[in-house]
């Protein structure tokens, strides 16, 4: 049925939307980074997994558990050495973020350069998992499927942690006024840059996951910046169930634009439906950071 | 109009202090003790991915193997070639700078041309204005024999897109006329300058060999989902299915294919199944798919030319425009060599007038422009063999319809 | 200056305009190449500064119309006549800015940084739509003779213009009006400053010059494609340059492009191969040595480059003597009757969501009258004067100023309309002088000031609030008292009929609460109309006729100030239950 060839893939592109932003949500509702150089990460866990896959076999599923360690750790280093003195010295949170914008821009170029020294500029793709399964009549991969149930898992995990634990209140007090926080004892500095490191883990965990299906190069991080910007926006900063709907939703839209309209629309239609969340709702289609 | 050749009356301060940080060493007047060969490729950007397969690889063999020779034989003496190099970023404005730099700070003898049509077009009017010989190898458009005309420096080597879809459909005719698969096409192409041309011409090409088109369907580049596209064209049922398309998304269609079991009698893909990494990614899979492209892979100059690319670069040649860019600069090397001095003008002349011997066989081009291009080439036992204009020699029968997909 | 001095430095200046004009003629096709490339960042760097810079909204959408630009040349190059193609490109730009620009209404801060990124792409895709689907190709050919020559003398002109442009609109109480948004802009819109349209005036002014750049930039690329034109690295490279040579003064961004043009040229012919790594280095590096980082920059650079001195403002210099009122008093045009009372609240209500912050509020104010509104925190006081001033729209309910309708007008309608306010939290603009603050109020009331006007009419505030002697201090800088009074000074530059004062007399000590009461008894006496909310009940007792008592969003009692102090409803309002 049209309805379920639509449906069911649209929500397993809409997973690995969803898998990409849910990362960037964290970073910028909470530590308020703008991380232009997001992409970037994506694309370096992806050459990562690549690298163990074709050199030790080791097997996607398995590196994310090599790769998620490291990213958080260096994304922590990164916001400790680099981010915090935006935060330090911002009088206006207004003016932190747009710093956080310039210099990360500049954070995109050094990643984006190292990438280019090791692996060149050219194409590079494996399969993993491209086993069909129908469900419902509509033919899915295997591995978009697990992306999208990680993106599932992850994301509930995410938001069990957030609202059932001590520490995740905490993460979204922060989010929803830091001074405040910083008034009730909470330690701002220090689970500000946790969440920036978490963050930097989960789109690390999305870049392994969708390297098993797609192709990539080094310079192709900016791509995924912008749908995952697309994503946290419209489910509203900081707000991790709003991500994670929001991605589902996109991946529904644009699978049913390529279908019923016109497969030369679904770019400008995703843009158009971002700037129109935008201007309408500024704050995301579920509001900000009430997870 | 004013020749490159000004000569410095003034300068202002801040630009001499910065030419001295910027200007590398001009090379000496005088005796010349090497050939100066300067080229400014995507290094960063978008164009890399192609730039790095097709054409940087192939410039460092070429040097490799001239220099290993002993250079390019100028008179009586051998002069070894000395590279400058820079990144265009895939900009067009970095492109046409970096032509004026190598032209008039590095003042190299020859230029080699960028990747890609874009940049192509973009240095063409500065490479003309300056005097240089344009191996514009990597520039596909229908404009070319404009273009060759205009430029008489420029020479045009992969053809026209129109060409491309030509020798596609008249193979396809043929096949149409053996019994081997029936009158209906299913398309879809990129909407890029390239997909759009070689679609337009399809359109027309295929409509005169009495085919119809029961899907045609343009997508934006970079998406990132095909499938919707691939079950529609599937639901159009048709014997062939054709896609001009690049290459994240050649192996997205055929990837998304094998998934859905998706086995039409003909699976024709666009640029990038003439890459070593299709044949990587699929493997046995790759087993009759067709594409742009192809070579005489039987050749024995084409044998020892793959294996000396490997040996030096550590990667394949893709089998399209990769042997092409190397005999272009075979060809630049004989003009060169044929002239004898370093005369720019007489060498982009002897380019588009004389004979010369490549690695792809003899060559002469016609008003600026290669004749002998393959166009669709497919993959059998793991190598992509040339396959149509039928005409040219080395062309196999092609293997219809394509093994399913296992 | 001494003549001597003079001289040397026109000739100096001359020399170097004319090697500037000459350099085609003497330098080799590569400087040339970087002159050109000089050229073009200015315009664009000098642009993104004339709408960016004083407004504050970091603007991310320079690729956008620069790619729009160079895809109109493409597209009418074979059709029309150079000169026109760029009026075309203009055209273009300005219309597409006129409309995104609208945007600005709805965004702000970090909000519209991001619209500005996405607007690129957007356009893109539509640009790529419209090829595929109605031209059917997607590049496009641009064929032209126009040589490296003829291409660096259409950008010097560009230069030149983009200069006197930014230049004009600086000296002009439009470049006031924008630094005034800028700094604050619910207190620009509350000084008779249409903020909407002086945002959009700039951002399209600015959007033209960057359109007409790229078209100038695009028959040297000779083929134009969605990706070649719209190319979202100069967006980002405009910001850095502009914001390194300062964004708020005429040659900032001149500043700020040269030494970064040229060193992309060192690094590009060094490092091929680390291009990449070493230029976001730098890009780190520049963000993070800014001390305040890049808003604090705008700031600074405000202060005291170029930007204040710069900007002297025209309508400061012509001092001519004018006996001009201060305030008050000129009826304006079209405005109702002079029966009948001067501000008619009819059943004026406002409601949050579920929050009714102010419930069926009705009173009349005479000419002439002071009016003290009071009541405990929270009973809808300032919410009330915010629904008065235009600030926020009632849900229901009307409002009558001189007999007319002000309910759905927008703040700067009713500033301009003789209603001034001061607010609860101060809002000067920091950035600002104190003379500016208040230029930026008598500059945009209803009656058409001239120039000279204005200078005596600011001097007149100033001393009547006493200050003076702080006319060229900024704000910022001012004591919290002198900030309120700036405030007030402010207010009384719209020439207003009616103040509205939000506890202006808070946080006085006894002898300026004296002075305080002692001013707004002036300002009674010579007219003015005042409705004061405050809690100092000494000045209600001493200065207000009548008094109105609101209590959780209704009013519970008026009458004069001993009728409602004594009343026992009020008393339990401030004090509770038990102690009445």
């Amino acid at each position: 049925m049209l309805l379920f060839d639509i449906l069911l893939p649209g929500l397993v592109l809409g997973g690995m939307y969803a898998l990409i932003a849910l990362g960037l949500t964290l970073q910028y509702g909470v530590a308020r980074i703008m991380n232009l150089s997001y992409g970037e990460s994506l694309v370096a866990a992806a050459f990562g997994a690549l690298s163990l896959y074709s050199g030790l076999h080791l097997s996607p599923l398995a590196a994310l558990l090599l790769a998620v360690p490291i990213a958080v750790l260096l994304n922590w280093l990164l916001y400790r050495l680099l981010l915090e003195r935006l935060a330090r010295r911002g009088k206006d949170s207004g003016g932190q973020e747009i710093d956080s914008i310039l210099v990360t821009f500049g954070v995109l170029f050094v990643i984006q350069g190292i990438m280019l020294v090791a692996f060149g500029g050219q194409y590079y793709s494996y399969s993993y998992l491209s086993i069909p399964v129908v469900i419902l009549g509509s033919t899915l991969a295997v591995n978009r499927l697990a992306a999208l149930a990680f993106a599932a898992v992850i994301g509930v995990a995410v938001y069990l942690a957030l609202t059932r634990t001590r520490i995740g209140t905490a993460v979204r007090a922060i989010a929803v006024d830091a001074n405040a926080a910083r008034l009730v004892g909470i330690d701002v500095r220090a689970l500000a840059g946790l969440a920036f490191a978490f963050g930097g883990g989960l789109v690390a965990a999305g870049g392994v996951l969708v390297s098993m299906f797609l192709t990539f190069n080094a310079s192709m991080g900016v791509i995924f910046t912008m749908k995952a910007l697309v994503v946290v926006i419209m489910g509203g900063v900081g707000n991790v169930m709003g991500a994670l709907v929001a991605g589902l939703l996109l991946g529904v839209v644009e699978t049913a634009v390529a279908r019923l309209v016109d497969p030369g629309l679904t770019l400008a239609a995703t843009y158009a439906l971002f700037l129109a969340v935008l201007l309408i709702r500024p704050t995301g289609l579920f509001g900000r950071a009430s997870s | 109009m004013f020749s490159a050749n000004r000569r410095k009356l003034l300068r202002m301060a801040s630009a001499t202090a910065m030419a001295v940080a910027l200007g590398t060493a001009a090379s000496s007047a005088g005796a010349q003790d090497k050939i100066r060969i300067g080229y400014a490729i995507s290094k960063t950007g978008p164009y890399a991915g192609g730039a790095s397969i097709t054409t940087l690889p192939n410039y460092q063999l070429w040097v490799k193997d001239v220099n290993a020779a002993g250079g390019v034989k100028l008179g009586d003496k051998r002069l070894p070639i000395e590279v400058v190099e820079y990144d265009d970023r895939s900009s067009s404005e970095e492109a046409v700078k970096a032509i004026e730099r190598l032209a008039n700070q590095d003042k190299v003898d020859f230029i080699l041309p960028p990747w890609g049509t874009g940049l192509n077009l973009a240095v063409g009017p500065t490479l003309n204005r300056l005097g240089y010989p344009h191996l514009a190898v990597t520039s596909v458009t229908d404009k070319a024999p404009e273009l060759a005309k205009r430029w008489s420096n420029a020479t045009f080597w992969l053809g026209t897109s129109t060409q491309i879809s030509n020798a596609l459909a008249e193979l396809l005719g043929k096949l149409k006329s053996e019994g081997k698969i029936g009158g209906s096409i299913a398309m879809v192409s990129v909407a890029d300058q390239f997909g759009i041309e070689l679609a337009a011409a399809g359109r027309e090409a295929f409509k005169k060999a009495g085919f119809t088109l029961a899907y045609d369907k343009t997508y934006p580049l970079g998406s990132q989902d095909i499938q919707p596209l691939m079950k529609d064209a599937m639901a159009a049922g048709a014997d062939t299915f054709i896609a001009f398309s690049y290459p994240p998304d050649t192996l997205a269609l055929t990837e998304q294919a094998q998934l859905l079991k998706f086995n039409p009698k003909i699976f024709y893909v666009g640029v990038g199944t003439a890459f070593p990494l299709f044949k990587d990614k699929f493997a046995a899979n790759s087993d009759g798919v067709m594409g742009i492209g192809g070579w005489n892979a039987d050749s024995p100059l084409l044998k020892d030319y793959l294996a000396r690319h490997k040996a030096a670069t550590g990667q394949e040649p893709d089998r399209w425009a990769s042997s092409i860019t190397y005999a272009s600069l075979q060809v630049l090397q004989q003009a060169i060599e044929k002239v004898g001095k370093v005369d720019r003008a007489a060498v982009a002349n002897e380019i588009r007038s004389g004979t010369f011997d490549t690695i792809i066989g003899k060559v002469k081009l016609k008003d600026g422009l290669l004749q002998e291009v393959w166009s669709v080439g497919q993959w059998q036992n793991g190598e992509f063999y040339g396959l149509a204009p039928t005409s040219l020699p080395g062309a196999r029968a092609s293997v219809v319809p394509k093994p399913q997909w296992q | 200056m001494k003549r001597e001095t003079r001289i040397v430095i026109w000739s100096i200046g001359l020399a170097a305009a004319s090697a500037v004009i000459a350099f085609p003629f003497y330098a080799n096709g590569y400087y040339l190449a970087l002159g050109i490339s000089i050229l073009y960042f200015t315009v664009l760097a000098t642009a993104w500064a004339i709408f960016s810079g004083p407004t504050r909204y970091i603007s991310l959408a320079t690729a956008a119309f620069f790619g729009i630009g160079a895809y109109t040349a493409a597209v009418t190059a074979e059709t029309l006549p150079w000169p026109l193609v760029l009026l075309a490109a203009a055209g273009v730009g300005a219309v597409v800015a006129a409309i995104t620009g609208l945007s600005t209404l709805r965004l702000s801060g970090i909000y519209f940084v991001i619209f500005s990124f996405g607007l690129a792409e957007f356009i893109r895709q539509l640009v790529i739509w419209y090829e595929v689907n109605v031209h059917k190709s997607v590049g496009r050919y641009l064929f032209s003779d126009v040589t490296q020559d003829v291409l660096y003398w259409q950008l010097l002109g560009l230069v030149v213009l983009v200069l006197s442009a930014a230049w004009l609109l600086k000296r002009s109480r439009y470049g006031l009006a924008l630094r005034a948004i800028g700094a604050d802009e619910t207190a620009a819109r509350h000084s008779g400053i249409d903020a909407t349209v002086v945002k959009l005036l700039a951002f399209v002014l600015s959007a033209v010059f960057m359109s007409v750049t790229g078209a100038a930039m695009a028959p040297r690329w000779t083929y134009i494609d969605p990706a070649i034109a719209f190319n979202p690295m100069i967006s980002f490279q405009v910001v850095i340059m502009a914001l390194l040579g300062g964004a708020n003064s005429l040659f900032g961004p001149l500043l700020g492009v040269i030494p970064l043009v040229l060193l992309f040229e060192v690094l590009t012919a060094a490092l091929p191969n680390h291009f990449s790594i070493v230029l976001g280095a730098i890009f780190v590096f520049i963000v993070m040595a800014l001390p305040q980082g890049v808003m604090g920059i705008l700031e600074d650079w405000w202060r005291w480059v170029g930007g204040d001195r710069a900007a002297p403002v025209a309508v400061f210099r012509r001092a001519r003597s004018h006996g001009a009122t201060l305030f008050c008093g000129r009826p304006k045009v079209g405005i109702g009757a002079d029966t009948g009372p001067l501000l008619a609240v009819d059943a004026v209500s406002k409601s949050f969501g579920g929050l009714r912050a102010v419930e069926k509020v009705s009173f009349k104010v005479g000419r002439g009258q002071i009016i003290g509104i009071i009541g405990p925190n929270g009973s809808g006081k300032t919410t009330l004067l915010n629904v008065l001033s235009g600030a926020l729209a009632p849900s229901s309910g009307t409002i009558r100023f001189a007999g007319t309708l002000i309910n759905s007008l927008p703040a700067h309608r009713i500033a301009r309309l003789g209603l001034a306010r001061t607010f609860q939290l101060v809002r000067v603009m920091p950035g600002l002088t104190a003379a500016e603050n208040v230029a930026a109020a008598a500059l945009f009331r209803a009656t058409s000031t001239k120039a000279g006007e204005a200078h005596e009419t600011i001097q007149k505030l100033l001393a009547l609030v006493g200050l003076g002697a702080a006319r060229e201090t900024p704000a910022g800088e001012l004591t919290y008292i002198d900030q309120k009074r700036l405030e007030l000074a402010r207010a009384l530059a719209l020439e207003p009929r009616l103040v509205l004062l939000d506890e202006w007399l808070a946080g006085l000590n006894p002898s300026e609460l004296e002075t305080g009461i002692a001013l707004i008894a002036q300002l009674r006496d010579s007219g003015l109309t005042i409705i004061m909310v405050e809690h100092v009940m000494d000045a209600i007792r001493a200065l207000c006729g009548h008094c109105i008592v609101m209590n959780s969003g209704g009013v519970i009692a008026e009458g004069s100030p001993e009728q409602v102090l004594a009343d026992p409803k009020v008393v339990t309002a401030y004090l509770g239950d038990g102690d009445a």
